[in-house]
Formats: structure tokens, C-alpha cells, sequence
């Protein structure tokens, strides 16, 4: 006999998601699919939402307010950076509120919560998948486009995959922290997008940091420059642009690296430490 | 159930006190299956409060104060069950019966592990699994989509799913409905899909939260001949149900829950018989079965 409603050991919750991988990825595959279904436009709003927010984004501060400062290829800089941080805050968001989302799974059926914030990570990053091909076609015609066909560097082009790949670990990481969060405390959700807009502005998505804020506040400019969504959006444009401020540069291969793996097992035992509590809320 | 070390304490210490006088009339009563020990569980509700309806005459500050409150910081923690024990055996069938609200349908989710105990503790052997009427899987999904997961969810892998997918289509016999997505079913479609998924696996244990009401007669008499079936493979099946006529038809053994505590705990006929006079108001509810 085993005790029940009980957290399990973390050895024995680990083997209990190894044991469900096939659920994980169906509950991954079926939530993509079931994404967008409402609409007349299905699917292709997985490659219309992103083109349409870097399109804006363009237009407003690449153009009207003319923040180009430090960036060789507007367009190519603005397009990387939004199209990346959709992917980080739909995959926090979506996470953070999965408990909440597949509550009538959590009431009826056993298994290790953790799947729910993995699953969806996990259909996140599949939904993501379309626009990433949109947001390299984008980057690499704006960079013909500005800089000329010689400008093109198609042998870094392979370095998105492991570059996604880290970032999708890094926010599945994050997501479970404030899965965890918002379960203790369900405002959290409320206060997320606020959170996420801040994030955006302070990572450098639309505009050159170091550019914008580098002169007056050294610093600050500095810090914002090597947190973690900065690290990620730079390891982006390192593999698709080619900006003369932002080269090949393998230490911030090394630093998402260790920022993907250690927030993903931070995110995972703050989750599984609560593990009997989830669906008492 | 492998009878370890460990097993055998608990059952020492618990047995004893908490075996039901009437007892089940069961003869193939096998070894414990499901051991509540003093459970208690806790709801913390929040944005909700309880109010006083009582009038009150304040001056307008301490009204306006009051009603600040309750836009903001609600919260109330609900106990819907109170101290329960019990041991259940293989091959038992269990009634829960009791009024709305008294912390039934807590205590299959809390057996089946989908709550934790506030306090107390709950062993079982085996996988329980839970069939609720509102366990919806997921609405967006078609039927078929909600078996493979429901499936991989109660650990079987695809292969199993898809070798049982036949069986469990038709047990359901929701036709080609199967391939349409679950927010298009009737209650009763999805309530028979859910009972197919449900016992896909032959549960160590099953609870079953008034599903049975839901389907026409003829799945009615479908699902009661898997639920002996599944009783017959020495497992342990609980139902909860508001009509005392399927519980007396089901269950070797009833407990009558009252206000989170169990207050008699025995032979179907007898207990539904008191049960029975106290609805109808000629008896007041007993004392709480003290350890």
C-alpha cells in the first residue's frame, strides 16, 4: 500500500514523468492542434500574430520614432526580437495558468502535474514553430535588403536550432516558477502581462540597448544587456542578422546555457515541491 | 496487493477500531484496499466570503469600510471533511450516501488521490481512479483525442490505447460521434465516453461519482455488469449516489456521511433504512462515529 495525495519522492516523480513522455506529447500535439480552431483563419494565425506584432513594431519604432540608433538592419533586428519574445511570453503565460486551464483534468485524473506546464511549453514551442520560419525568411530578406547579398551568413544560419532549443528550456523554466506562483497566489496571472511588457522593454526586443541607454547609464545598460532574455535575443541575432554590434560571441552561448538548465531545475523543483497541492485551490 | 511489513502495522493499528460493526455481507471479502485514517480536508477558497445576513447598524463609515472589504481580500477556507476513517477491502463495493454538501464527492477526489488531506492519511494499494460526472477531459478534443489521452494519462502506452480503442468505442457506443470534438456531445454521450475511458484499465480501485444516473437504461445496465466485473477481479469499487435503490442494488457495504463525518457505516439495508427515516424527517441525524 501506498500513502496518497502525498508528494512522491523526487527520484520516483521523476521516473513517473519518464513513464508518461507519450502523454506529455499527445496532450502537447492536441492542444496545438486544438489552437486557432475557432477561427476562420485557423492556423495561419500561428504565422499572422507574430508578423502582424513585428509589423507594428517596425512601423512605430523603427520608423516613426526612429529609434535605428545602433542597428545596421532595422527591420531584420525589430523582426528577430519580437518574433522571439512571443515565444517567451506565450510560453509563460500559457504555463503559468496550466493548472488553472486543464483544472477538470487535474480534478478526475491521476499523474505528475508537472506534464501540464511541460505539455504546454511543449505546444507553445510547436505552435512558435511556423512563425520561426517566417521570422528567418523576414531576416534574411531584410538583410539582402539593407546590406546587400554578400551580407548574408548562411553558415551561422544552423545556430537557431540549438538557440531555440535553450530558449524554449529557459521559458518552460520560468513558466513553472510562475505556475507554482500563481497557484499560491492566483493574482499572479493578472499581474503577468505587466510583468511580460517590462520584460520586453527592458530586453532589448525593438531597440539597441546599449545604444538607447548605454551613454547615460553604463550600469544599467550593462545589466539589461546580460540578463538572461537579452543573452537569448542576442544568441538569436547572432545566428540570423548580421550586425556589426552584435558578433559571434560563444560566451553567451555558454551563459544561456547554464541560464536554460539552471532555471528549468529551479522551475521544477519550486513546481514539484508543491506537487500534492495543486487542484485544492 | 503485496502484503509487506508495513502494510500489516498500519492494519493492526487501524483495523481494529475502525471496522464497520455491521460489516459487509460480502464472503470474499479480500485484504484492505483502501485504509482513511482521521481525514480532514480543507478547501481555501478564494474571492469568496461568507457574510453575515444578519442586519446590522453601523454608522456609514463602518458600512463603507465593509463593503471595501468585500471587493477586495476575500477568502474562506471550507471543511468538508471532518475526521473520517474507514479500512475498504478488495472485492467490497462501497455506497456513500449523505446530503448535498456533506463531503462525499471530497472523499472520492481525496482517495483518489486528486486532493491531498488537510490532515489525516490515506493509503491504497493499486491505481484508484476516479469516473465524476463533471471530469470532463477536454472539450476542444474529439472523443478520440480524449480516449488516447485519458489512456496515457491512467499509464497505459499508445499501443494499449490504440489495441483497447475498439472495445472502449464501443462499450461507449457514442457511434461515429467518436470522431466529433467533445463540446458537441450531450451530457449523457459524454458522461458514457468518460465511464468507457474510466475503466479502460480495470482500476484497483474505482469511484464512482453519480455517473450511473446519466445514460439510458440499457448502458445503465452496461456499466453496472463492468462495475461487477471489475468487483470480480478483487477490486474495490466506491460509488456515490443519491438514489438508494442503485446503492442497495450495488453495494456490500454503505456509509452514511453527515456534515464531513461518517455517522453510520454497515449493511446496505440497514443503513439506508435509517438514512431514509432521517430524510423523511422522523429521525435526527446520530452521533458521529467516535474512535
Amino acid at each position: 500500500m501506498r500513502p496518497v495525495g502525498v508528494r512522491p519522492k523526487l527520484s520516483e516523480y521523476i521516473r513517473s514523468i519518464f513513464e508518461r513522455l507519450d502523454f506529455l506529447g499527445v496532450l502537447a500535439s492536441s492542444r496545438a492542434q486544438a489552437e486557432n480552431q475557432n477561427t476562420y483563419l485557423g492556423q495561419i494565425w500561428t504565422i499572422l500574430t507574430p508578423l502582424l506584432n513585428s509589423l507594428v513594431y517596425v512601423l512605430i519604432f523603427g520608423f516613426l520614432l526612429n529609434s535605428r540608433k545602433g542597428m545596421d538592419n532595422t527591420i531584420g533586428f525589430i523582426v528577430v526580437g519580437t518574433f522571439t519574445y512571443g515565444l517567451f511570453s506565450s510560453t509563460v503565460t500559457d504555463t503559468a495558468k496550466s493548472i488553472r486551464s486543464n483544472i477538470k483534468l487535474v480534478q478526475s485524473l491521476t499523474f505528475p502535474r508537472v506534464i501540464l506546464p511541460l505539455s504546454t511549453a511543449l505546444k507553445d514551442l510547436l505552435v512558435a514553430l511556423p512563425g520561426f520560419v517566417v521570422m528567418f525568411v523576414l531576416a534574411e530578406v531584410s538583410v539582402w535588403n539593407a546590406q546587400g547579398l554578400q551580407a548574408l551568413m548562411p553558415h551561422r544560419w544552423p545556430l537557431v536550432i540549438p538557440a531555440i532549443v535553450l530558449f524554449a528550456i529557459f521559458s518552460a523554466g520560468v513558466g513553472m516558477i510562475f505556475a507554482n506562483f500563481a497557484s499560491r497566489l492566483p493574482d499572479t496571472i493578472k499581474f503577468l502581462p505587466f510583468i511580460l511588457r517590462v520584460g520586453m522593454y527592458a530586453s532589448g526586443v525593438i531597440f539597441s540597448i546599449s545604444h538607447q541607454i548605454g551613454n547615460q547609464h553604463w550600469l544599467l545598460a550593462g545589466i539589461l544587456e546580460h540578463q538572461p532574455i537579452a543573452v537569448f535575443l542576442n544568441l538569436f541575432r547572432q545566428s540570423l542578422i548580421n550586425e556589426s554590434s552584435i558578433p559571434l560571441d560563444g560566451s553567451y552561448w555558454w551563459q544561456a546555457a547554464l541560464w536554460a538548465v539552471g532555471i528549468f531545475v529551479i522551475g521544477f523543483l519550486t513546481f514539484w515541491r508543491d506537487e500534492a497541492r495543486y487542484g485544492r485551490e | 496487493m503485496a502484503a509487506s511489513n508495513e502494510d500489516l502495522e498500519f492494519d493492526v493499528e487501524v483495523d481494529a477500531e475502525d471496522l464497520p460493526q455491521g460489516g459487509p455481507t460480502d464472503s470474499t471479502m479480500g485484504a484492505p484496499s483502501v485504509i482513511v485514517n482521521d481525514l480532514h480536508v480543507k478547501y481555501h477558497v478564494v474571492g469568496a466570503k461568507v457574510r453575515s445576513s444578519a442586519p446590522t447598524k453601523d454608522s456609514f463609515l463602518k458600512k463603507v469600510l465593509r463593503r471595501g472589504k468585500s471587493v477586495a481580500g476575500g477568502h474562506t477556507t471550507v471543511h468538508a471533511v471532518r475526521g473520517v476513517s474507514f479500512v475498504a477491502h478488495h472485492g467490497e463495493s462501497i455506497g456513500i450516501i449523505g446530503t448535498n454538501g456533506s463531503g462525499k464527492s471530497t472523499l472520492l477526489k481525496a482517495v483518489a488521490g486528486l486532493l491531498s488531506p488537510s490532515e489525516g492519511e490515506i493509503y491504497v494499494s493499486g491505481v484508484p481512479s476516479l469516473l465524476g460526472v463533471s471530469a470532463v477531459l477536454m472539450q476542444d478534443l474529439t472523443g478520440e483525442r480524449n480516449v488516447m489521452i485519458g489512456g496515457l494519462a491512467l499509464g497505459l502506452s499508445k499501443d494499449e490505447v490504440n489495441e483497447r480503442f475498439d472495445d472502449i468505442a464501443e462499450f461507449a457506443g457514442i457511434g461515429k460521434a467518436i470522431r466529433l470534438p467533445m463540446k458537441t456531445y450531450s451530457a449523457g454521450m459524454g458522461a458514457r465516453l468518460r465511464f468507457a475511458i474510466s475503466t479502460v484499465s480495470t482500476p484497483d480501485v474505482l469511484m464512482i461519482d453519480e455517473a450511473l444516473a446519466t445514460g439510458d437504461a440499457a448502458f445503465r445496465q452496461k456499466s453496472r455488469d463492468r462495475i461487477d466485473e471489475i468487483r470480480q477481479e478483487a477490486g474495490t469499487v466506491f460509488v456515490v449516489a443519491h438514489s438508494l435503490a442503485s446503492i442497495k442494488a450495488m453495494c456490500t457495504r454503505v456509509i452514511w456521511l453527515d456534515k464531513g463525518q461518517i455517522v453510520m457505516d454497515g449493511d446496505p439495508a440497514k443503513v439506508t433504512r435509517a438514512y431514509r427515516e432521517f430524510t423523511k424527517g422522523e429521525r435526527p441525524v446520530p452521533e458521529p462515529v467516535k474512535k
